[in-house]
């Protein structure tokens, strides 16, 4: 009976530390986990990888420091992958909090690429490769104007510069010019893209999103209106993964590092799962 | 004219916002983009205003009538009043119109972010983990067929994202794939019907005026 009792009330302080324990373990002790490579996140990688060398990509960074560390390397593999194809890219956000975490990861990937450059030609140069466009309220906005004008509805770049005096700008005028865009979210937002710019002006949408919210997005991938889908850390890894193999970039994978930790998390929760149904039979065939 | 002004203009602007979607005819399209990127703009810098405003007349009432939990009022203005400081003076980047650094460290609002927001949202979203796991303790019962298959399909897609679920077995991965394609997919497509049919039936109230809610509880 008593132990009966003990199964079904565990104490929530010592589901806490357990759980905080086997977090905490191999976060601290790093180690790289192997993963298959699922298909929606291998369309993902191939619909970028196969966009025609005349347009651009689209990343929309539209994540926030809570759940920056399922997307935030989702984010940096794909910059990786699209400067390593010198593939143009346009980052935006459509919220004005993300932009702190867009401009951190451009700015590490820049310098990753940069401090292996030889010639002026292998580095990745603003303007030239990549713009920031920043942020322009309210989202429709920059969903629907950039159809018509890219450069009318960001007047100005991030950074204050005037968009219309970049080169790469002189080359990417509107969607017609962009061959995908990458919507990395924790919301509804990679929907407002394929509802608007999709439906509408037939702009390929792919998306990164939070394994929380996974199973609303599911649906747009199996019509297709998404090209490709990366689902939580794990789509993280998976991308890292790709870029790794594919185009041989040996980086710290820090989605890859951090599904030691889910693995184990996953395995507590089941445990505990486990342990409580047990205690609520045994209770059952009891009365 | 308090009431009716706002639907004509409901009516109006609802009418316009579907019309470009339908009519590709430059005309249109040259129309709608002056709405969006001119009107549009204009009146979310109202609204941003507005909406500040009334953030400030709420909690400065809930503060002078000591409502429940007023205390908090005092955080949320408090912190209201030194993020617009430092915005206005110090900038994104120590751009602001003065300087406000002491020696290395910087009052700018690229501060509060790094500083501030980073750690206090990281820190709200990774408590969900305790939570989830102390609740999925207590509350995830096989307690009919139904919970049955719930907790079968959970252990299943839990297990089945992890690299430890291809090394129990390769079909797990995949398994797990297929209950989001099919099952998940199947569910979510109800409901999405269910919510696209509603919000529609909704906005074309709101837009012919049948719904009225929108305007508050003010006389004619």
């Amino acid at each position: 009976m008593k132990i009966i009792e003990t199964l079904t009330n565990i104490d929530r302080r010592i589901i806490y530390l357990i759980l905080l324990i086997v977090v905490l373990l191999p976060l601290l002790f790093p180690s790289v986990e192997k993963v298959r490579v699922m298909a929606p996140v291998e369309k993902l990688y191939y619909a970028i990888d196969t966009i025609p060398s005349e347009k651009a990509v689209i990343v929309d960074f539209d994540y926030e420091p809570q759940t920056a560390p399922e997307l935030d390397p989702m984010g940096f593999a794909i910059l990786r992958h699209v400067f390593e194809r010198r593939i143009k890219l346009l980052v935006l956000s459509l919220y004005v909090q993300p932009l702190g975490l867009a401009q951190n990861a451009l700015t590490q990937v820049t310098e990753e690429f940069n401090s292996v450059a030889k010639t002026n030609a292998d580095s990745i140069i603003y303007g030239r490769d990549y713009v920031f466009l920043g942020w322009v309220p309210p989202p429709i906005i920059p969903i629907l104007g950039m159809a018509e004008s890219i450069t009318s509805v960001y007047t100005v770049d991030y950074y204050g510069n005037q968009t219309d005096t970049l080169p790469l700008m002189q080359e990417v005028t509107n969607y017609n010019d962009v061959g995908l865009l990458v919507s990395l979210s924790g919301s509804d937002i990679p929907k407002w893209w394929v509802a608007y710019a999709q439906s509408r002006f037939g702009l390929p949408v792919g998306a990164g999103i939070t394994a929380v919210s996974a199973s609303e997005f599911y649906p747009y991938l199996q019509t297709g209106q998404f090209s490709g889908l990366l689902v939580g850390m794990k789509g993280g890894a998976e991308y890292e993964e790709m870029v790794e193999r594919t185009l041989k970039i040996k980086v710290r994978r820090k989605a890859s590092e951090a599904l030691l930790s889910l693995t184990y998390a996953h395995l507590v929760m089941i445990l505990f799962i486990v342990i409580g149904n047990i205690g609520y039979f045994a209770k059952r065939r009891k009365k | 004219m308090k009431r009716t002004f706002p639907l004509i203009l409901v009516f109006v602007f609802g009418i316009l916002g579907i019309i470009p979607f339908f009519v590709p005819h430059p005309v249109v399209q040259n129309a709608d983009g002056f709405l969006r990127n001119e009107f549009l703009r204009i009146l979310v810098a109202f609204a941003l205003v507005l909406g500040l405003g009334s953030l400030l007349k709420v909690h400065i009432d809930k503060i002078k009538r000591r409502r429940e939990n007023w205390q908090y009022s005092w955080i949320l203005i408090i912190s209201f009043l030194i993020s617009a400081i430092i915005g206005l003076f110090g900038g994104v980047r120590g751009t602001g119109i003065l300087p406000t650094s002491i020696g290395s460290f910087q009052f700018d609002i690229w501060t509060i972010y790094w500083n501030v927001v980073m750690p206090l949202g990281s820190t709200m979203f990774a408590l969900l983990a305790f939570f989830m796991a102390s609740a999925a303790y207590r509350a995830f019962r096989a307690r009919s067929t139904e919970a049955t298959l719930l907790l079968a399909a959970a252990f299943v897609v839990m297990l089945g994202v992890l690299p430890l679920g291809d090394r129990i077995s390769p079909h797990l991965p995949s398994f797990a794939q297929w209950i989001m394609d099919v099952p998940n997919v199947a569910g979510q497509r109800g409901i999405l019907f269910g919510v696209a049919l509603g919000a529609l039936a909704t906005a074309l109230k709101i837009i012919l005026g049948i719904e009225r809610s929108w305007l508050g509880g003010g006389r004619e």
